[in-house]
């Protein structure tokens, strides 16, 4: 029986041996991945700093498939796979449904990972984070990917073994709290997200082996219901950390359980038809088509985000308001805990993630719009704005509590700590906008050398971009040293950190 | 008081709201300072659209 708590002294949840386990293995390999997809990411921005242009041809798009996979599909996955298990076992007090299969999941998902860092790292699979067909990879490379999915649907299975478990076993009374009620739409996401994956990553990999045809707009179809449903697990599991950061900070309060579990709801109905904004050039789908599912469908995952841009930082001033910060407009935000990281990363992850890439992200998905923007810098500024700004700062300021609550260890380099989402969130903010800037002149993105050289055609760019290219370096350096500094501090303290003073 | 290497909500905890004090509640009134916020998004928002329609009709001119 591996039904071993402990009891949490600050929270006073029931911790299960291994959930406590399983959160801290899921959160290593995340942290690994993040590591390895930061240094390419630096490689890859003083390459596209056209004035440094640091890497070859060769090596800019395998490093910039490199940080796509790690970034997009192995940080964040391996980290929201510990959501999960925070979300079910820990704040419902309950046991891991099946500690076992949950420890296959996690071996095949590093197999897997470690299949496609080897494809990648070896030139075997220099097709970009989409691997858009005709772009052949290596059959592993396909193959790593599917043993990673298969290790995460287990995963997500698990989760929704564990509710089961735990209403069972009465291990909470009434509804689910929110937090887990939000990581149980991005598990239905992933549901949803993993069936494409294997939709089309399985006849690809037969593909890959020469056994059957692949259609390239089947795939740009098929697969977008993967590439862009996977970030809306990411959005679902962000929202939850919103909530559960806002709580442990500041006891924000949830103004209307309906209303937020309602706005959950949406992004499950909605959110995966959103997926066809990816695909508002491609001559192969119809406008009705298109405009349905974007200009229509799409507003309504909007609206969840919007509805939860309002009632996050409502609770956050409610619950303010009720321990007495009540003067004027402000005095809820002006007394508010600015240096704990958990708080100054949640609130500057809402900021990011709504004022710059909410609101262009919405923008690319008016069709006609969407023309001048398609394969520009405008692009990569948007999501870097939302999954990183905004998604992977929400999940940086949730360490600075796993560790002392789940590894039971002080943070360590404090001041850098609180130092680093700042940091982190001035330096995505420069690169994000003045990404924007340059694709708002024409800037193509995923493109290794903007000067065309040896090209026989002549192709001629705004001298400002030079400059914006420039602010752009420097704002991605400025992030690179925040992510440094959370490793750093992540690493330091898990492994080699002083334990909580209770348990010291 | 803070503790070094502790975030503030688990070496010092908010306190609980008090009992009853969110009944009766409702979103008018209660959260001014995000209203405004939301406000200040809203205009970016719109602000930004129109931009990038204005850009659009720069590119494609009609007639």
């Amino acid at each position: 029986m591996n039904a071993a708590f402990r009891t949490c002294p600050t929270t006073g949840l029931k911790v299960h041996a291994q959930a406590d386990a399983l959160i801290k293995a899921n959160a290593v390999v995340a942290t690994v991945a993040l590591l390895v997809g930061g240094i390419s990411a630096m490689l890859v921005l003083l390459t596209r700093w056209q004035a440094v242009h640091l890497l070859n041809d060769a090596w800019f798009y395998r490093m910039l498939t490199i940080h796509g996979m790690n970034m997009l599909i192995f940080f964040i996955l391996f980290f929201e796979m510990a959501v999960l298990y925070f979300a079910s076992a820990v704040i419902l007090n309950s046991r891991v449904a099946t500690p076992r299969l949950a420890w296959t999941a996690f071996g095949l998902m590093v197999a897997g990972a470690l299949l496609v860092e080897w494809t990648m790292f070896t030139g075997r699979a220099d097709v970009l984070f989409t691997s858009y067909v005709p772009l052949k990879a290596h059959p592993v490379f396909y193959l790593g990917i599917i043993l990673f999915a298969v290790g995460a649907i287990f995963v997500v299975s698990i989760f929704f073994g564990t509710l089961v478990v735990a209403k069972r076993e009465r291990t909470y009374t009434g509804s689910v709290p929110l937090v887990t009620f939000g990581a149980a739409t991005a598990a239905i996401i992933a549901v949803i997200t993993l069936g494409h994956g294997a939709a089309i990553y399985i006849p690809t990999f037969l593909w890959s082996l020469d056994l059957m045809h692949v259609d390239p707009q089947v795939y740009r179809l098929v697969w977008w219901g993967l590439g862009h449903s996977s970030q809306q697990i990411n959005v679902a599991a962000m929202v939850s950390i919103w909530y559960l950061l806002g709580a442990l900070t500041i006891g924000s309060v949830v103004l209307n359980e309906k209303v937020s579990r309602g706005a959950f709801a949406l992004y499950v109905l909605f959110i995966s038809m959103a997926s066809a904004h990816h695909l508002l050039v491609d001559p192969g789908f119809g406008s009705t088509w298109k405009v349905w599912n974007t200009s229509y469908a799409m507003y309504l995952a909007v609206l969840a985000s919007m509805i939860h841009g309002f009632t996050v930082p409502a609770g956050l001033e409610v619950g303010q308001r009720l321990r007495g910060y009540t003067k004027g407009l402000f005095e809820w935000l002006k007394r508010a805990p600015w240096s704990d990281p958990g708080f100054s990363s949640l609130v500057l992850s809402v900021i990011i993630f709504g004022l710059v890439g909410g609101i262009t992200g919405v923008t690319f998905g008016t069709e006609q719009i969407n023309i001048i923007a398609h394969n520009t810098l405008r692009i990569p500024g948007h999501f870097h704005a939302t999954v990183v700004g905004g998604t992977a700062l929400a999940f940086m300021g949730v360490t600075y509590y796993v560790i002392p609550l789940i590894f039971r260890k002080q943070v360590a380099f404090w001041p850098l700590a609180k130092l680093q989402p700042y940091l982190f969130a001035l330096g995505m903010l420069i690169f994000s906008m003045a990404m924007t800037f340059a694709g708002s002149f024409g800037v193509p993105r995923r493109h290794y050398d903007i000067t065309f050289a040896g090209a026989p055609f002549d192709v001629q760019f705004d001298p400002s971009v030079d400059l914006v290219l420039g602010i752009m370096g420097v704002g991605g350096l400025i992030a690179g040293v925040g992510g440094a500094i959370y490793i750093l501090v992540t690493v330091w303290s898990v492994f080699l950190g002083r334990p909580m003073p209770e348990e010291a | 008081m803070g503790m070094y290497g502790v975030p503030q909500g688990v070496s010092n905890p908010p306190d609980p709201v008090p009992s009853g004090e969110l009944e009766d509640k409702g979103f008018g009134g209660q959260a001014p300072g995000t209203m405004v916020l939301v406000m200040v998004f809203l205009l970016a928002f719109v602000v930004y659209y129109f931009v990038n329609w204005k850009l659009l009709s720069f590119l494609w001119r009609i007639g």
